[in-house]
């Protein structure tokens, strides 16, 4: 089954956070001169308004700060409704980095602000894009993650 | 309350708490809002947006009684999409006669407005028009057609993760209702008000269908959890537009002119893109400062207000609109709804018209808020006008979740 969600224009600018992601990290533009962590990425840091910015793997631990379970989807998202979309705040510190996406092997209906999140990736087939999802802390590890992607509700998996 | 040109800008109220003042600067002229005007609101399948703008413009104008030769400065709050390359106020100076026009938009409406009404006061352009018209294209998921591939979008796009508006105002009421404790029922008072005053505007989309209860609410089918069908404007076709002059001008029209006193926009983030924590900061976001330097500039204070039009575009939102404008405390915007004030009869009735949840949403519908405080102001609305209403306000936001926000206060001569 061909994935028909909408995807990443890849550019320049951002390719080292894709490359990232098909290499296994999550990367985000961290401050050379004050150390802080920025995102959504912008082209200089929101706290020092310096350049020099450098793009660093984080350590993928993040928490539900919101969540939406969605009934009616765009396109098509709408043939896996209900899905959740959430708000994930990274573990990094001290700037919140606030990252919106999907969840994968997580019962929507199991989501709570707080829950305990660890970003997974997912590679799509016949694209040049691999994406991020935020798994339960505890799941499976990707390697062995084909357990999960039979769960219900999953907007991420692409049977 | 009376309010003449010199005269308003030398009161100095007290200051509100923790509300810095400003003090009010002497005007050499009195922007005034000559004329408004609504299209037909709904499926408008045999329309066009053009023309439903072009209908507003002329219909507003007429309304003012002022003719199209004088207008000089435009708020175009659509695209053009006539002629690629073209700005919407390079196609509208040549679509209206190759008409002299200056641009006054930025700051979505109430913002704009604010911005026309100092251009008007120093000499940069005597009539401005705000318009907006939309038909045969959606707001809401129902919009979206099948690709036959993966489309690919800006990179940190939420059409990634099966997002759309409804789904960040519902990410943003449950982290509300997380934070302060307010339930979905809380909510969803605001529909239920704001539907009954639709059942009393003869032109309003919903009001044929009658009055609801909260449980028709909570009953209604979800669209994004925590927000049900009825937690949501509409998602409809339709035009509007506003003509604003000096009072002066404005006197010799048709209608009493409607006194701008002040107004102001602010912005704190991007189209839908950044959220930082915390969301609901005690010291407020935009809507708090827009709310500040507007109130700062008329001279008035949250006690003088009548009637007030406030974004609505979900049951969260009015809430939220509140507590930012400083008409109540954070977390207390739901109980300030429940004990009536935003009702008709209550203290400040809130979008009398039944507002986006229960009149009209039509793509951009930033302006119906200052449409319909105009009618209150000028005492139009038949059974749901605000008896002697003399000062209105109303709010603008949108963009990222309150991240941009226009206030404008409006009083009659």
């Amino acid at each position: 089954m061909t994935y028909l969600k909408p995807l990443p224009q890849i550019e320049p600018r951002n390719k080292e956070f894709w490359d990232g992601l098909a290499a296994g990290e999550f990367r985000v533009p961290k401050c050379d001169d004050c150390g802080h962590y920025n995102w959504v990425p912008y082209p200089a840091c929101r706290s020092c308004l310096s350049e020099n910015q450098t793009w660093t793997p984080v350590s993928r631990d993040a928490t539900v700060w919101s969540f939406s379970l969605v009934h009616r989807g765009p396109g098509a998202f709408n043939d896996d409704v209900p899905y959740a979309v959430v708000l994930a705040k990274l573990a990094e510190e001290p700037r919140s980095c606030i990252v919106l996406g999907n969840t994968v092997g997580i019962d929507p209906n199991d989501l709570y602000i707080g829950m305990p999140l660890r970003i997974v990736f997912e590679e799509i087939p016949g694209e040049d894009v691999t994406v991020f999802r935020f798994a339960a802390a505890d799941a499976a590890e990707p390697d062995d993650a084909d357990a999960a992607l039979n769960v219900e509700n999953q907007p991420a998996t692409v049977a | 309350m009376r309010y003449k040109f010199g005269s308003k800008c030398l009161i100095s109220p007290a200051p509100l708490a923790g509300i810095e003042r400003w003090k009010p600067v002497a005007r050499p002229r009195q922007a005034a809002i000559a004329g408004v005007y609504t299209t037909k609101q709904g499926k408008l399948p045999d329309r066009t947006s053009f023309s439903l703008q072009l209908e507003a413009i002329k219909g507003a104008l007429d309304d003012a009684g002022i003719p199209i030769e004088e207008v000089d400065g435009i708020i175009p709050m659509s695209m053009s999409d006539h002629l690629p390359g073209t700005t919407a106020h390079q196609f509208w100076a040549n679509q209206l006669g190759e008409r002299p026009l200056g641009l006054m938009e930025v700051g979505g409406a109430s913002g704009a407005l604010a911005k026309a009404a100092l251009a008007i006061e120093n000499g940069m352009c005597e009539v401005v028009v705000l318009f907006y018209g939309k038909a045969g294209s959606l707001v809401g998921p129902r919009g979206t057609a099948m690709p036959d591939r993966a489309p690919r979008v800006p990179d940190w796009s939420f059409y990634q993760s099966g997002a759309y508006m409804t789904t960040w105002y519902a990410l943003w009421a449950q982290r509300y209702m997380h934070e302060f404790g307010v339930t979905h029922a809380d909510l969803a008072e605001v529909a239920v008000f704001t539907r009954h005053h639709a059942t009393l505007n003869p032109d309003s989309i919903m009001g044929r269908k009658g009055d609801i209860t909260v449980e028709d609410v909570l009953n209604s089918r979800p669209i994004c959890e925590p927000l049900n069908l009825l937690d949501c404007s509409l998602d409809n076709d339709g035009g509007y537009a506003i003509v604003m002059t000096s009072v002066e001008r404005a006197r010799s029209g048709k209608k009493e002119p409607v006194l701008v006193l002040g107004g102001a926009e602010s912005t704190y983030t991007d189209f839908y893109v950044t959220i930082n924590d915390p969301w609901f900061p005690e010291e407020g976001k935009a809507v708090r400062r827009a709310t500040e330097r507007a109130f700062g500039i008329a001279g008035i204070q949250h006690d003088d207000i009548d009637v007030a039009g406030l974004y609505d575009c979900f049951t969260i939102t009015t809430i939220r609109d509140l507590e930012e404008m400083g008409f109540c405390k954070l977390g207390e915007g739901a109980d300030y709804v429940k004990e009536g004030h935003c009702s008709l009869g209550g203290k400040m009735p809130t979008n009398t018209d039944g507002g986006l949840l229960s009149n009209s949403h039509a793509g951009d519908p930033a302006g119906m808020h200052t449409i319909e405080v105009v009618r209150q102001l000028r005492g139009e609305c038949g059974e749901r006008q605000v008896p002697g209403a003399k000062l209105g306000v109303s709010l603008q936001q949108g963009w990222a979740v309150h991240g941009m926000a226009g206030v404008l206060v409006m009083a009659t001569e």
